[in-house]
């Protein structure tokens, strides 16, 4: 039942997220609502037990891809006639006050009497999923070959790359024939 | 726990051999223009034809000895890929058509200066993507081989990216094609959500062994599939992109672009429906049907109305497909029809873009037909070669192209698809129509403007071989169409 909810709210923040990369004006803005995408399918990831691929998604796409998209949008320069105001009132005070709030709640978490930190769970015969192991059999066994098929993509982004974008000179002129 | 060398037991480097060749063949080219920066493309163009003919090799090698190979190893890396006589055959036509795009487009690579290195190896590695297309029985490494030949196709066709029609052909074929690869992989998880396997041999077995009383998502994700494969191969009404693309994307290309995506993805198709879903077949052949009459009908009488050449021999390749697709209908028999039409068919593409490359430059866009106006008088075997091909294209008997037409459509009435049939026929007659305006324009009309062709010995001689070969098979067919029957059998 619980996974049946968190689907359709993750479902629809994904697809908020989704439609706000393509509606928003901002290309900010359009990255955040991809951020938004990214985490929840790692959510419903999680849901399905795949903590590893979550994981995974989480410092991939939402840390890495991302940070990368940003620095593209900064360099090439965000809309210089943006909004710097703040339009809500005293959200720096209420973003403060938040945070204190959860910094209080958590040390009063950890130092109050019903908390301790324990062990996970007791090392059992049978590997939890998504361990390093339960990844590497199926990739490099099963799925080699699709595996190595992506070096390929790799071989033609990087070639592509530059024949794209490097050789700006020295174009290929059509000579009157 | 799998064991080290339980993993391995299934590795074949031979059954993929003619891919592996490709794939070092591509980095050797660019290492060899990092390490040498040659000048002239010579050596590259030496070490593209080395590479091509080593490939082919291990696939000839495999084809030798494929009747000894045991079912056991017929199945390698996990049962992703098929050792079989189709998909060796895919290899010989992909690599032929590959070496022959290099030939004849070859002024291109020459002013394409330090980036020839890159296209020549996205060029290999966009075979080898295709290959592993055809040869995979398992959908996601279809997807791969699917994803590895379109994106190294959607550079090319932005190579020469000065241009802005280059561009924007190159810009739209990424868009449209990205979307039907989504679609694709979208009914590849729906698949897997109705069978419960990815691989195609399993899903068959799947189906057989059960009767689903609701294949409501299984029906979803074929449909997809088949959607995302047949815009691969334009077929209506998925080719929207198919004039666009090949009018603005160099002519020194186009004809490997079309040719090679339709080889890798014709073949795909006819694995998915033919040999994973033939139980469902009262389901998808009445839709490939549909898709195979729209593509003949709107393909005809779209490209009647083009005054590019380019355009025309794009809208003509939508009505190709849907003339291939018949074949797929009737099912694994209707193989060897398909096979006979594919090889036939990308060997006249190839050859008709490069007299198009040859007549309207390399490196442009944009092919009128009256640029064509008195051909005959200016460059006498461009113009015969380009007849024969477009009437190669257009079935007229003594050419190979009536027997590859006559092939599938005697297979898709004996499949009972008569109506399918007629519709052809038709679609054929109205296709004479342009192939003949073509040829009329070339020979009866007096030279316009001044004289553009110039071809290079090498094209001229691969032009001329490939305008010999369509009239010689189709006198004597025998030899290939036993050779693609061989290739169902074994």
């Amino acid at each position: 039942m619980i996974e049946t909810i968190l689907f359709f709210v993750l479902a629809a923040t994904s697809l908020a997220g989704a439609i706000t990369v393509i509606a928003a004006r901002n290309p900010v803005h359009s990255a955040m609502g991809l951020l938004g995408t990214l985490f929840s399918l790692a959510v419903i990831y999680v849901v399905n037990l795949a903590h590893l691929v979550a994981a995974v998604q989480v410092i991939v796409y939402a840390g890495a891809v991302m940070t990368l998209f940003l620095f593209v949008i900064m360099l090439i320069g965000v809309d210089k006639a943006e909004e710097r105001d703040e339009t809500l009132p005293y959200q720096r005070q209420l973003v403060i006050g938040l945070a204190v709030i959860t910094c209080g709640l958590a040390i009063a978490l950890a130092t109050g009497s019903g908390f301790r930190w324990t062990p996970a769970a007791p090392a059992a015969a049978q590997a939890p999923n998504g361990t390093i192991e339960n990844v590497a059999e199926p990739l490099f066994g099963e799925w080699l070959l699709a595996f190595e098929a992506t070096a390929l993509l790799l071989t033609i982004a990087a070639a592509g790359a530059i024949a794209l974008a490097y050789f700006r000179r020295g174009a290929p002129e059509e000579v009157a024939e | 726990m799998m064991t080290l060398a339980q993993l391995g037991s299934d590795v074949s480097w031979m059954a993929i051999a003619p891919e592996l060749v490709l794939a070092l063949g591509a980095a050797l080219v660019l290492l060899i223009d990092v390490q040498f920066k040659p000048k002239t493309g010579g050596s590259l163009a030496w070490t593209t034809g080395f590479v091509l003919a080593a490939a082919f090799g291990f696939a000839l090698a495999q084809w030798l000895r494929l009747a000894d190979i045991p079912i056991s190893e017929r199945f390698p890396f996990g049962r992703m890929v098929i050792v079989d006589g189709t998909g060796l055959l895919a290899r010989f036509v992909l690599l032929v058509v590959t070496g022959l795009a290099v030939a004849t487009g070859w002024r291109l690579f020459e002013r394409l200066g330090r980036r020839r290195a890159e296209a020549l190896a996205l060029i290999l590695l966009s075979a080898a993507g295709f290959q592993l297309m055809a040869v995979s029985v398992h959908l996601v490494m279809m997807f791969m081989g699917l994803e590895v030949g379109s994106i190294a196709l959607y550079v090319l066709a932005g190579i020469t990216r000065e241009r802005a029609d280059s561009d924007e052909a190159a810009m739209k074929y990424f868009l449209l094609g990205s979307v039907a690869s989504a679609v694709f992989i979208y009914g590849v998880a729906l698949t897997f959500a109705g069978t419960g396997s990815l691989n195609i041999l399993e899903q068959n077995q799947f189906l057989t062994q059960n009767i689903l009383l609701a294949p409501g998502v299984l029906l979803v994700g074929l449909a997809l599939c088949i959607i995302g494969l047949t815009f691969k191969v334009s077929a209506a009404p998925f080719h929207a992109w198919a004039p666009d693309v090949y009018q603005g994307a160099p002519a020194g290309l186009v004809g490997y672009m079309a040719a090679a995506a339709k080889v890798g993805a014709f073949i795909a198709l006819w694995r998915l429906v033919d040999l994973g879903f033939p139980t469902m077949r009262a389901s998808w052949a009445p839709v490939v049907a549909g898709i195979a009459a729209l593509s003949m009908v709107v393909g005809a009488v779209l490209a009647a109305v083009q005054s590019d050449v380019r355009r025309m021999l794009a809208y003509s390749g939508v009505a190709h497909a849907g003339f291939i697709l018949t074949g797929l209908l009737s099912g694994i028999d209707g193989i060897r029809g398909v096979w006979f039409y594919l090889a036939v068919y990308t060997l006249q593409l190839v050859g008709a873009f490069g007299v198009v490359a040859a007549v309207t430059g390399a490196s442009t866009s944009r092919s009128a037909i009256s640029d064509f106006a008195g051909l005959g008088r200016r460059q006498p075997v461009l113009a015969v070669v380009f007849s024969t091909l477009l009437l190669g294209m257009a079935g007229l008997p003594l050419t190979s192209g009536f027997i590859a037409k006559f092939g599938v459509f005697q297979d898709a009435w004996q499949a009972g698809f008569e109506w399918l049939v007629i519709v052809a026929v038709l679609a054929s007659v109205i296709a004479f129509f342009f192939y003949l305006r073509v040829i009329v324009t070339m020979f009866m009309e007096e030279p316009s403007g001044d004289d553009h062709a110039s071809v290079g010995v090498v094209a001229r001689w691969v032009l001329a071989l490939v305008a010999i070969v369509t009239v010689v098979l189709g006198i004597l067919p025998a030899p290939l169409l036993e050779l693609a029957g061989d290739a169902v059998a074994r």
